[in-house]
């Protein structure tokens, strides 16, 4: 990677290959009466240009569904045709023989369109006066609940009821690399090979099958080096399956890389929810009850796999989070509006609903007169409530809440933020602080989704193998986009072994050996080690047979470490893993009776239980009130992800998590106007963090070790976009707190800023 | 393939050798290069000059070489990060960013690297808060910009002997 020789999706070079540039809708929802490809099929350097009408008989379309009653699934077309739906939506298709030519010849194409009434809003897709797409009634995909615990005793004896309505806004994941992805179709042999920047190749293998009716032996799916995906590329993309069936048809390699705009316009949009959250809380601070209503601004399709139940509906499985709630009562609704699906992103449903309910904790406290933390300690479950179940039915077994607690008191020393806080307002600087506790429902597989309602099965397996001269070669499905993971993986089998990590060697990025979901959720670590610790198990038995055999002692009297398999104790009794490995190959003589000298295996993964990791982020923030701009000045975060196989992986996740939670909260925000145009289609005006708004940050790590995952992991990787947007909102709500206003409409831009100071400034001025 | 379209021939320097290539006049100097010269090392992120992923040194000065047309090249001597490592070994800031943790996809390395060898051959002794200015037009969307600092102020990079070689 370093030496520029890592090849990314648009670095591979292809014998013949043809460019492709898509034609995207400009229109938010519209009928297409006409569309005239004569002068683009004719320019010079152009094979083919497809409309919706040529894809229609090859492919009806994604159809992403969820087996929930009532869930309405919908289809999205490869290309549209008759409707278009979102602006950026995918209209025809040019293949060329080279990229200029292709987007050259984009412009020759005439369609007209008659528009049709947009829905770009959660208001107006709840008017349902206008469908945002007619297979969904009432633009309603799903509606549904968690909890219906009566709470309206609590919320009628509570001392103090925090509440607001809180509009998080829609970002992008924006990995520095767009999409792409390229076909070919060898017609001999009837292969299909597909390049893809995925984090889910088997998944999209599969997918490509059902979709194209496409025999799946026959497909290989090609994970090159990934320039980050952060969930925008753990979905089937309509592109994907359009640049297959282009390479079927003209038997050449077709590909499709695509640009900033397009991948701001027609890449999954994220984090579009509205939450009416209230918690109801008793004179000393303890929480009674919660109330919530989430929608989601889900698009105009459902994402493949995930659909619009990423957002809201996924998010209300933890909203109580690791704090005693008794009663929780919530409702979540998915809507269709006329812009790009919604899809999964870092945090997917949860970053929203966490902001809601730590800002609503803060007012409690201000409310009450107790510290942030304080407030947070006289809830928390802690050791003694163990095992914890929450309203939702998540059942906390472990998880170090209050130390995480205590440990960010500590890292912001709290008393003296205070102090600094009083004198810089003196100044006219207005510092805050927040804080998010979270646990994360990590390494996510069957157990996971069903218990986030997701109705879905997942596994993935691993195939280890010890070579005749006691080197190990590992198969795994799982990508790396940038996680580390090869290295995290190759630690773990050398661990296994007790061999060198030099000894290892991980094979990746194709389907053709192994099965896997994908490297999404939190689950490359766990399934990682999961699946490579069992498969190792598997040849370790024989391992151990075989060395036992040769020692004449029992197998429980034989391990592995220093290169060597020896006797318990005795490092000296016994054999290197080489000598031993070349027995198993070559000298039949040394097997013992009905040995099975196959020094390899493969296994699969899938826990037994939710596997949740915990942490807590905190923030201090300044406010300008000149320029209304927000500086993250500090930031915390404790991390329990168990055993931490390699900490500076994990730290590595930790900054860039919190990174992108800097983005969401301050700076990126996809505008759309009121007719569904996407106002910000450049990275000038969609803002990502620069090293100028990301502070260096301060972490400290707990080790609880997971009983569930071989070697003790658990999952991290969405951890700091889950708490940390929260604990950064905080800090701004805290700040704002000093002249009495507040914020609950995101991003919190210097605008946004400016309307809530104006809003306290004319509130204040009213006489009583 | 673009033959109705004016061509140019572009004579430059490219990591020490004298290169030339032709192309239409409206090509980037990135598209040029990765396409043209085979140097994919040069990635691009928005193709805008936002993003600094295709940033490669000419004539000593980081540039963005997706606003620069091939032809404005001409002349020029151009460093990529190809021309960094070599004989098998990492450039000793390529071996910081590696200790560092300073890449976790890598797509924006090639782009930082550059950015902070024009920095350091001008300022030997940064402080974290030069380094953090100096990449400040680089986006990263993985490290979070922390450990690329810290490869980027490591002393050990000036005082390794092959720093100049590079
Ligand atoms: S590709 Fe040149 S700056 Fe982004
Ligand atoms: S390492 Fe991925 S963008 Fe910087």
């Amino acid at each position: 990677m370093l030496s520029g020789r890592a090849a990314y999706i648009a670095d591979l070079p292809f014998q013949d290959v043809l460019y492709v540039a898509i034609l995207r809708s400009p229109y938010a929802h519209a009928k297409i009466t006409g569309i005239d490809v004569t002068a683009a099929a004719g320019h010079a350097g152009v094979v083919k240009v497809w409309t919706g009408a040529d894809v229609l008989p090859k492919c009806a379309g994604l159809m992403a569904r969820m087996d929930l009653p009532g869930f309405v699934p919908t289809i999205q077309p490869i290309l549209a045709h008759d409707i278009v739906r979102f602006v950026g939506e995918a209209v025809a298709v040019v293949v060329a023989n080279s990229q200029a030519v292709a987007e050259d010849a984009l412009e020759l194409i005439d369609v007209d369109y008659d528009e049709l009434p947009v829905v770009a809003s959660i208001e107006s897709a709840m008017a349902a006066e206008a469908l945002a797409n007619e297979a969904v009634p009432a633009n309603l995909v799903y509606q549904g609940h968690r909890c219906q615990d009566d709470v309206d005793g609590d919320f009628a004896s509570a001392a103090y009821v925090a509440s607001g309505r809180f509009i998080n806004n829609r970002v992008s994941a924006s990995p520095l690399e767009p999409r792409g992805c390229v076909a070919r179709y060898e017609w001999t042999n009837g292969q299909l090979t597909v390049w893809s920047a995925t984090q889910m190749p088997s998944f999209l293998k599969t997918m490509l099958a059902i979709h194209l009716a496409f025999p799946e032996q026959r497909i290989e799916v090609i994970t090159p080096q990934v320039g980050g995906g952060f969930g925008q590329k753990a979905h089937v993309h309509p592109e994907e399956a359009l640049v297959c069936l282009l390479a079927i048809e003209l038997g050449r390699p077709v590909r499709w890389i695509e640009d900033r705009r397009e991948n701001l316009l027609s890449a999954t949009h994220a984090k579009h929810q509205i939450n009416d959250m209230a918690i109801a809380v008793d004179g000393n601070g303890r929480f009674l009850a919660m109330r919530n209503r989430s929608s989601t601004d889900g698009g105009a399709y459902n994402c493949l796999p995930w659909t619009h139940l990423v957002e809201s509906h996924v998010g209300a499985s933890t909203l109580t989070g690791p704090y005693r709630i008794a009663h929780f009562n919530d409702e979540s609704l998915s809507l269709v509006t006329n812009k790009c699906p919604i899809g999964a992103y870092r945090g997917v449903g949860w970053s929203a609903g966490h902001i809601a309910r730590e800002i609503l904790i803060d007012r409690a406290a201000r409310r009450l007169g107790l510290s942030p933390f304080e407030i947070r300690r006289r809830n928390l479950v802690d050791q003694n409530d163990y095992p914890f179940t929450t309203p939702t039915g998540l059942v906390i077994r472990e998880g170090t809440f209050v130390q995480t607690l205590d440990r960010l008191e500590q890292m912001v020393s709290y008393p003296s933020f205070r102090e600094r806080q009083a004198s810089a307002l003196a100044s006219g600087k207005l510092l805050g602080l927040g804080l998010c506790i979270f646990n994360e429902v990590s390494g996510v597989g069957t157990r996971a989704l069903s218990f986030l309602h997701i109705p879905v099965t997942t596994h993935d397996t691993a195939t280890v193998r010890v070579e005749p001269t006691g080197k190990i070669t590992v198969t795994t499905p799982l990508v790396a986009a940038g996680q580390g993971h090869l290295t995290t993986f190759a630690q773990v089998a050398a661990d296994a072994f007790g061999v060198p990590l030099d000894d290892v060697t991980i094979l990746a990025g194709t389907t053709r050996n192994t099965h896997g979901f994908g490297t999404v959720a939190s689950r490359g670590a766990v399934f990682g080690a999961g699946t490579i610790g069992r498969a190792a198990e598997a040849v370790k038995v024989k391992i151990r047979r075989l060395a036992a055999h040769l020692l004449q002692t029992g197998v429980d009297q034989v391990t592995l470490s220093e290169g060597r398999v020896h006797l318990i104790g005795h490092p000296d009794k016994g054999m290197p893993l080489a000598d031993l490995a070349g027995a198993a190959y070559f000298a039949d003589a040394t097997h013992p009776p009905d040995f099975d000298p196959a020094l390899e295996a493969t296994a699969a993964f899938d826990p037994a239980d939710v596997v949740l990791a915990n942490g807590g982020h905190a923030a201090i923030v300044e406010i300008d009130i000149e320029t209304c701009m927000v500086r993250v000045e500090e930031m915390f975060a404790v991390e329990d992800c168990g055993r931490m196989i390699n900490p500076m992986i994990v730290e590595g996740q930790i900054r860039g998590g919190v990174a992108q939670a800097i983005g969401m909260t301050l700076l990126e925000e996809l505008v759309h106007d009121g007719e569904g145009q996407l106002v910000t289609t450049t990275l000038m005006d969609y803002l990502l963090p620069t090293s100028i708004d990301v502070p260096d940050i301060k972490i400290a790590h707990l080790e609880t070790p997971s009983d569930l995952v071989p070697g003790g992991v658990k999952g991290m990787g969405e951890s700091a976009m889950i708490s940390a947007p929260a604990a950064i909102l905080g800090a701004v709500n805290d700040a704002l707190a000093l002249v009495d206003a507040s914020l609950e409409d995101f991003p919190a831009s210097p605008q946004r800023i400016f309307d809530a100071l104006e809003r306290a400034a004319a509130k204040n001025a009213i006489p009583v | 393939m673009d033959e109705d379209i004016g061509q140019s021939v572009v004579q430059l320097t490219i990591n020490g050798e004298s290169a030339a290539f032709t192309v239409p006049i409206r090509t980037s100097l990135s598209d040029a290069l990765r396409d043209k010269v085979g140097l994919t090392g040069l990635k691009q992120g928005c193709e805008i000059g936002v993003c600094g992923s295709c940033t490669i040194l000419v004539d000593d000065k980081p540039v963005r070489s997706c606003l620069m047309l091939a032809v404005q090249a001409s002349g020029c001597r151009i460093e990529t990060i190809e021309g960094l490592a070599g004989n098998g070994k990492l450039h000793p800031l390529q071996a910081s960013f590696q200790r560092h943790h300073g890449l976790q996809c890598g797509f924006c390395t090639s782009g930082m690297v550059l950015t902070a060898l024009a920095l350091l051959r001008e300022t030997p002794e940064p402080t974290r808060e030069q380094a953090r200015e100096a990449i400040s037009g680089n986006l990263c969307r993985c490290t979070g910009y922390e450990t690329i600092i810290d490869a980027i102020v490591d002393p050990d990079v000036m005082s390794d002997p092959e720093f100049a070689n590079g």
